[in-house]
């Protein structure tokens, strides 16, 4: 259970101040598959960093499991992002120099993971994204788009996270492969309880979640379960 | 993967990099090891020079010294005295006498007394070891079965001839060795106040008794064949080779100890000295015993002089040891410094990847820990090839220190070519001066030879000293180190939404 409540964030450029996220209150049920969509510059990205507890609100606060982020010191919310958050970043933001594998083990190792048990693990996760098997060991600089961006989400999932902040998972991915990705993801959600938030462009996946939000300058909309069944059945 | 296998591997990020930043590790740390190296030999000079002459003092009769020279002899009642002065741990007497080999006087004998006696006036302005005439007080002369362990080469052979003048180049001078030095000591010391270094045998035992046991110089037995426990005589009497004993220099060890009353008996002059040698328990007291040792004894009486003027050579080695600290430390500060600016370098590049580790939930001590040890693998690779330039810079570092530092002293201090105290009579080097015992003191001067300092430095390049040097170098890394390190900590997960 996981629940916003009034999160503002404002940057200051120059001296006009913007806000990505503003006045933004939702609650996700444990369990739940949900998508944000929006323009470019909306603020997805924003909000989805201040629910992973990489960067601190303006104001609001969000509630994990009856525990405010805002309440906890440092070492705590690293704590959170290890053990409770799998975070697949836009960018991937992996290791550059280090093989698939190895970033894949990397969240493992930080929460202490045995290391025959984190390797085998890590390459149960990149057979589910479907890397190919030799390219396991390959250094990631030396993987395409796509291929990092699976790797990537293996290493959201190394740590059985009970939230996973997903932003544009399958932004690189052919239709087929990024078809399998939604499969994974809604399969977590449904067989293990996992609560996922999806910023996508796909309306493919978004159609398949269990809720879509809309953020349209730093607000927060949520489209009707109903408008879905009707997309559904348009498309 | 490991913390450790990543720091290692980020070491090599950067090839090129990690190339040049270790080559000017490298260049740090080995001048930091070269200093360490040659700070702890002169050290160990300066201290090998303090316990075994440091604190003599040589007490010869007034107006003379060694066998040259006139005056009054030492007497054991004068030992008793200076040894009452406050300050004075011990004073062991000596009694010098001069050994020629038997056949070869009576043979010579005869052209002696044609070419004048050998009671010359020959003047102790010739070359360094080969100087300083016969006479004096002193001029006990025995006969013995012994043969010089020295040739008399040509200043030898002009000394002994002691026509009277010095570089003469007339006629061909006969053949003939040397004498040998036969001292009767008070303790197991060399005629300088140094412990005797026996290489063979045994000490004499008591050395206030009389006895037929002797020591010989390594050389000296060499020449003569003989052994532990082998036999010759002097005076016709007959004496026992107890042990061997290595002077360090060829001058020295053509000479033997006897004990003192062995040598007083021998020379027909019981409880007459030739030499007192007086300890003293500390360097700061030597400058004031040495006055009051004079004022007990009387300056009619003796010449009482600082074992080898050796203050002025241990503070000129002080100085070297203080710069070689000095510069050992700004070394290992500068190599600090390296690693320091580089890891600072290193942080500020990877701030994303940082952010990106503390995203997926890194501690701030894992991320500092893998710096660090980023830091000591570049450490480790500059120690090898520091310690490397160390082990062939060292000794030129160590010597070129101490030649530039002390040149202006030497001549001033040591006077090269000038009598020396321990070997005031002929010496044997041929040709040059300093035949072994140029500088006062023989082997002990104070710059005994840059050749022996510098088997010294390169003798204390030992693994210990490295390793204690490596240490302080990774001490030192880790401090510098740390400071990037901490400053991991300071950088927020956020910066992986940021640009590069
Ligand atoms: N650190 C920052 N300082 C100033 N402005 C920022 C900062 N981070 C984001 N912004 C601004 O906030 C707005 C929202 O950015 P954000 O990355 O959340 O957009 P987004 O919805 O994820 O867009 P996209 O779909 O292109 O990824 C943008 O206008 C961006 O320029
Ligand atoms: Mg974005």
């Amino acid at each position: 259970m996981i629940q916003v409540k009034n999160l503002v964030r404002t940057f200051k450029s120059g001296d006009r101040t913007i806000k990505p996220v503003n006045d933004v209150s939702f609650e996700l049920e444990q369990g739940t598959l949900a998508s944000i969509v929006g323009k470019s510059g909306s603020g997805k990205s924003t909000l989805l960093s201040l629910l992973g507890a990489l960067d601190k609100p303006t104001s609001g606060d969000v509630v994990v499991n009856g525990v405010s982020l805002a309440s906890m010191p440092d070492g705590k919310l690293t704590e959170y992002r290890r053990r409770d958050i799998g975070f697949v970043f836009q960018q991937f933001n992996l290791i550059p120099n280090l093989s698939a594998v190895d970033n894949v083990m990397l969240p493992m190792e930080f929460a202490g993971v045995r290391k025959s048990v984190r390797l085998a693990r890590a390459k149960e996760l990149l057979e589910q994204v479907q890397l190919d098997p030799e390219k396991h060991v390959r250094r990631i600089n030396r993987l395409s788009g796509g291929e990092q961006q699976r790797v990537a989400i293996a290493r959201a999932l190394a740590n059985e996270p009970k939230l996973i902040l997903a932003d544009e998972p399958t932004g690189n991915l052919d239709e087929q492969t990024g078809e399998h990705i939604i499969e994974l993801l809604s399969s977590l959600s449904r067989d293990h309880n996992t609560t996922i938030l999806v910023v996508t462009h796909d309306r493919q996946l978004a159609n398949k979640t269990d809720r879509r939000f809309r953020l349209q300058q730093g607000r927060l909309t949520e489209e009707p379960a109903r408008a879905r069944v009707a997309a559904a059945a348009t498309a | 993967m490991s913390v450790l296998a990543r720091s290692i591997g980020n070491a090599f990020r950067n090839k090129v990099r990690t190339g040049a930043v270790v080559a000017v590790l490298a260049v740090a740390i080995g001048l930091a090891l070269s200093m360490l190296v040659a700070n702890q030999a002169v050290a160990a000079k300066v201290a090998e020079l303090n316990a075994s002459v440091g604190t003599v003092l040589t007490v010869n009769p007034a107006g003379g010294q060694g066998f040259e020279g006139g005056g009054e002899p030492l007497t054991a009642e004068q030992a008793a005295t200076a040894a009452t002065v406050p300050n004075v741990t011990s004073v062991v007497g000596t009694k010098a006498l001069r050994l020629r080999n038997a056949t070869e006087t009576a043979a010579q004998a005869a052209a002696q007394s044609a070419a004048g006696t050998q009671a010359g006036g020959t003047q102790g302005t010739g070359p360094g070891g080969g100087q300083g005439g016969p006479g004096g007080q002193n001029t006990t002369t025995l006969t013995t079965s012994l043969t010089a362990a020295v040739d008399a080469g040509t200043l030898g052979g002009r000394n002994q001839a002691a026509e009277g003048t010095t570089g003469s180049t007339g006629a061909t001078q006969p053949v003939r060795s040397l004498p040998i030095t036969a001292t009767g000591i008070g303790a197991e010391v060399d005629s300088t106040g140094k412990a005797l270094s026996i290489t063979e045998g045994s000490g004499l035992g008591d050395y206030s008794a009389e006895s037929t046991n002797a020591l010989l110089g390594t050389t000296l037995a060499e020449k003569n064949g003989l052994k532990v426990g082998s036999t010759f005589t002097i005076n016709d009497k007959t004496y026992t080779v107890a042990g061997l004993f290595d002077a360090g220099t060829t001058f020295g060890n053509n000479a033997l100890y006897v004990t003192l009353p062995s040598a007083q008996t021998l020379a027909a002059l019981p409880g007459e000295l030739s030499t007192m040698i007086v300890t003293v328990d500390t360097l700061e007291n030597v400058d004031s015993t040495k006055t009051a040792v004079q004022a007990a004894l009387g300056t009619d009486k003796a010449d009482v002089t600082q074992g080898q003027n050796l203050e002025t050579a241990v503070s000129s080695l002080d100085s070297v040891k203080n710069i070689s600290f000095i510069a050992f430390v700004a070394a290992l500060g500068t190599a600090g410094l390296i690693i320091l600016l580089i890891m600072v370098m290193l942080v500020r590049e990877r701030r994303r990847e940082i952010g990106v580790l503390k995203a997926i939930g890194a501690p701030n001590r894992t991320i500092g820990l893998q710096f660090v040890l980023e830091a000591l693998v570049l450490v480790a690779l500059g120690s090898v090839v520091g310690a490397a330039v160390a082990s062939f810079a060292s000794g030129g570092i160590a010597s070129a220190l101490i030649s530039s530092n002390t040149s202006t002293t030497t001549a001033a201090t040591t006077g090269r070519g000038m009598p020396g105290g321990a070997a005031g009579f002929p010496g044997g080097g041929a040709g040059f001066p300093g035949g072994g015992a140029g500088f006062p003191g023989g082997q002990n001067g104070p710059f005994g030879g840059a050749s022996q300092l510098l088997t010294t430095v390169t003798a204390s390049a030992s693994p210990g000293v490295i390793a204690a040097g490596i240490a302080a170098v990774f001490g030192v890394a880790i401090i510098g180190a740390l400071v990037p390190a901490l400053l991991t900590a300071r950088i927020r997960p956020i910066e992986v939404l940021r640009g590069e």
